[in-house]
Order: structure tokens, then C-alpha cells, then sequence
């Protein structure tokens, strides 16, 4: 269509782009109000602003909507025990008798199943991002990191890390270093931001941004995994 | 069965399928178009897969084929499958048909799936292996959320392969920190 009427088009961008803020705001909440009515279609706004960022980025987790499909789910219930009660008083069985009562309770019925896949997944799949963190990161989170964490999502990362040390300590080995097979145990990194006097290991060193040195590999790995240093080749 | 968690698989049964009513429903405000709350056998509607898959095999509604799969896109698809803007059609085409056929008995959307995919794939893997990035964008709007991952994964092993080759740095910072940031003052 765009292709066959461009100046009409174009007019149309031209009217969108020169509406006041508020118009465009309730343009969008209409649309988001026409696109909720549907069961389960929130549930899915909330997979779909996972998956939106780029693969193994966290979004911020989204209480808000996640609220709302809990609430969307008490309704399900609500309706679904009201038509069974119906059917009951009714003295109609449900399993035999192909009544409408039945088949809304099962609509209700499917959309609870179906909103709870959604929020189990959502959980899901972020507890495995979590779950990684403790391989990247020591006890202590970034902040831009943390922020996008819910409180559960904190205390699973503090009690995952916790148990990842205590195996790694009951093995007597740091599991973390070394991902990549090494080639050299010294390499040449940079640093990209003010760390300070920290143990590089053997010794104690002031690692000020831009300094350019070499380091043991095993302690420059967490610092470049974090995006405080970078390997430089030559 | 797909993997429980799989978001993929869920976001799948969220594509719309037109259906037909066979059973009058009760207490459905967000089904019906009027005020009642009550579908009445034989009204159409759109519902998600998810839904109308579960009502289909109960036999209280029936589907028909997607708009994605008409004529009109058999066509396109037959002539140059890979130039065809399949995402704004149904952005998980595969998975939605793979299901589809499971529902409803039509022989033919099996085979349209697969001239679609060996085109298409060919494509996707000669642009990702040779292009630049640069040209991106327009055929990358063309592509369903499966072969998005297939172009991706092709130019993160083509970017892989160079940097084994011209020997770069092979740590990198974790991707959860996002893109890497340039310090400043350079």
C-alpha cells in the first residue's frame, strides 16, 4: 500500500508527526486497550518485551504487567467457578451434556492454563539469565544490572551464587576462569575504567584507566568479562 | 510437544486463526461483539491458536486455513520465495503451519512449508555469509522470527571465523552488560 500511494502517505507521516504529545499517548493506550481484549493477550505483551532485547539481555522485570495478568487469571477462576456452579445447580454433568455453561468454563478454563505457561516461562527464562550472572559476576551485582532484577530474582541470585561457591570450594577449584582454552597464562589488557588498588594475584597494583599492562590471565578474565578491561592483540 | 517453557512455541499459539463457533458459549465478554456475553453457533471470530486449536479438538469451533496460507502467498512463494515479506503475513509462518496441519488435514501446506524454508534458507545464509551489515535492514523486515535466528546465528559464526582468523581478542565482556561502551575521551 505505501508503495503504490507514497504522497498519501507521506501526508499521513506528516499529520502523525506534528499531533501534540497527548494525542499520540491516547492514540497508544487505545490501541493497547483494543489489543488486551483478548484472553492471554497480556500475558504475551509480557513475552514478548523479553524476547525483544537482544538474546541474554535482561529487561526490567515488569511487575506491573505481571500484576495485571494475575488479576486477568483471578478473573478466569472467578467466572469459571460461577458457570460450573451453575451447571451444578442446573443438575446438568458436565462431561456428557454439551451445554453452553460447559464450554465457557472451558474457555476460562484454557485461558488460566494459558496464562500461567506464559507467567511460568517468563519466570523461567529469566531465573536462567540469573542463573548465569553467578558464572560472570562475584557476590556483587552492577547496579544497571541489579535494577532490572525483582527482589526474588536478587535473593535466587545471592543463594545461587552461594551454592556455586560452596561446590566450587568443596572441589577445590574455580570453575569460572579459563572458559577459553588458554594459550599464554600473561596477557596484555587495557583498562577501561578507574579500578584502584586491587590483588592482581602474586601482587598489589593500581589499575588506572587507560594503563596498558600485563596481567596473570586468570585475574584479567573477571575484568574483562565485566567490561572493566580489554584484551588487546597484537 | 515443545519444551513447556519454550517462548517461542508460546508466542506461536498466540498468532490469530480464523474460526467458526459450532457450540453456543456462555460468559465470554472478551469472545463476543455485542453486549450479551454469549457466542451463538456459526458466528466467526478470530481466536489465538492456543485457543482455537484446544476448541477445534474439542469440536466447539472450527478452524480454517490462516490468511497466510491462501492462495495469493502459495503464489508469490512459488514464484520467488525468498523476496516475500513473510513477517508482516505471520511472523512465526513455520511453527503456526507445522501446527495447522496437525488440525486441520490439508496435505498441501506441509510441501508450501518446505519450498518456502529451502528457498528462503538459501538466501538467508548466502546474505549473512557475504554481506555487510550495512545491508541489513530491508531484507531483515522480510524475515520470520526462525529465520531471524538462522541469519543471526550465520553472521555471529562469520564474525567468528574472521576473528580466529586475523588472530583478535578472544575474551570479550559478558553480553548481559550489553553493548560494549566506548570509554571517553576516545
Amino acid at each position: 500500500m505505501r508503495r503504490r500511494f507514497p504522497q498519501f502517505y507521506a501526508h499521513v507521516d506528516k499529520v502523525f508527526d506534528e499531533m501534540p504529545v497527548w494525542v499520540v499517548t491516547v492514540v497508544k493506550e487505545l490501541k493497547d486497550y483494543w489489543n488486551s481484549k483478548m484472553y492471554g493477550r497480556k500475558a504475551s505483551q509480557l513475552l514478548k518485551e523479553l524476547v525483544s532485547g537482544d538474546s541474554g539481555q535482561l529487561t526490567g522485570f515488569n511487575n506491573d504487567l505481571f500484576k495485571q495478568v494475575i488479576e486477568e487469571c483471578d478473573e478466569s477462576v472467578h467466572h469459571c467457578q460461577a458457570l460450573l456452579r451453575k451447571m451444578q445447580e442446573e443438575g446438568t454433568s458436565n462431561q456428557t451434556n454439551k451445554n453452553p455453561d460447559h464450554y465457557g468454563a472451558l474457555v476460562h478454563h484454557l485461558s488460566l492454563v494459558r496464562n500461567k505457561r506464559c507467567l511460568m516461562a517468563y519466570v523461567y527464562n529469566r531465573a536462567e539469565v540469573v542463573q548465569n550472572l553467578g558464572w560472570t559476576f562475584k557476590a556483587k551485582l552492577p547496579d544497571a544490572i541489579k535494577m532490572k532484577l525483582s527482589s526474588e530474582e536478587q535473593k535466587y541470585f545471592t543463594n545461587h551464587y552461594a551454592t556455586l561457591q560452596s561446590y566450587m570450594k568443596d572441589l577445590d577449584l574455580d570453575l569460572a576462569v579459563d572458559m577459553l582454552p588458554p594459550k599464554d597464562p600473561y596477557i596484555k589488557v587495557r583498562v577501561l575504567e578507574e579500578i584502584g588498588y586491587v590483588s592482581l594475584g602474586d601482587q598489589v597494583g593500581n589499575l588506572t584507566m587507560h594503563a596498558i599492562l600485563f596481567l596473570k590471565r586468570t585475574v584479567a578474565e573477571d575484568y574483562i568479562l565485566q567490561g572493566k578491561m580489554e584484551e588487546l592483540t597484537n | 510437544m515443545a519444551n513447556y517453557y519454550d517462548i517461542d512455541d508460546i508466542l506461536a499459539g498466540e498468532e490469530l486463526v480464523p474460526a467458526v463457533f459450532l457450540e453456543a458459549v456462555n460468559e465470554v465478554g472478551l469472545l463476543s461483539s455485542n453486549y450479551t456475553n454469549r457466542v451463538e453457533p456459526r458466528s466467526k471470530v478470530e481466536l489465538p491458536l492456543w485457543l482455537a486449536s484446544e476448541l477445534h479438538e474439542r469440536k466447539a469451533a472450527s478452524i480454517t486455513i490462516p490468511p497466510c496460507f491462501n492462495k495469493k502467498t502459495r503464489e508469490e512463494i512459488g514464484a520467488d520465495g525468498a523476496h516475500v515479506d513473510l513477517r508482516s503475513r505471520c511472523s512465526y509462518f513455520y511453527e503456526l503451519g507445522l501446527k495447522i496441519v496437525q488440525l486441520i488435514g490439508d496435505k498441501t501446506i506441509g510441501s508450501l512449508l518446505l519450498v518456502a524454508f529451502q528457498t528462503r534458507y538459501k538466501e538467508v545464509l548466502i546474505k549473512a555469509h557475504t554481506s555487510a551489515s550495512a545491508l541489513g535492514p530491508k531484507f531483515l523486515s522480510l524475515l520470520t522470527k526462525e529465520e531471524t535466528k538462522l541469519y543471526d546465528a550465520a553472521t555471529s559464526s562469520t564474525a567468528a571465523f574472521k576473528t580466529w582468523r586475523m588472530g583478535g581478542s578472544r575474551m570479550q565482556q559478558a553480553s548481559v552488560l550489553g553493548r560494549k561502551r566506548k570509554p571517553i575521551g576516545e
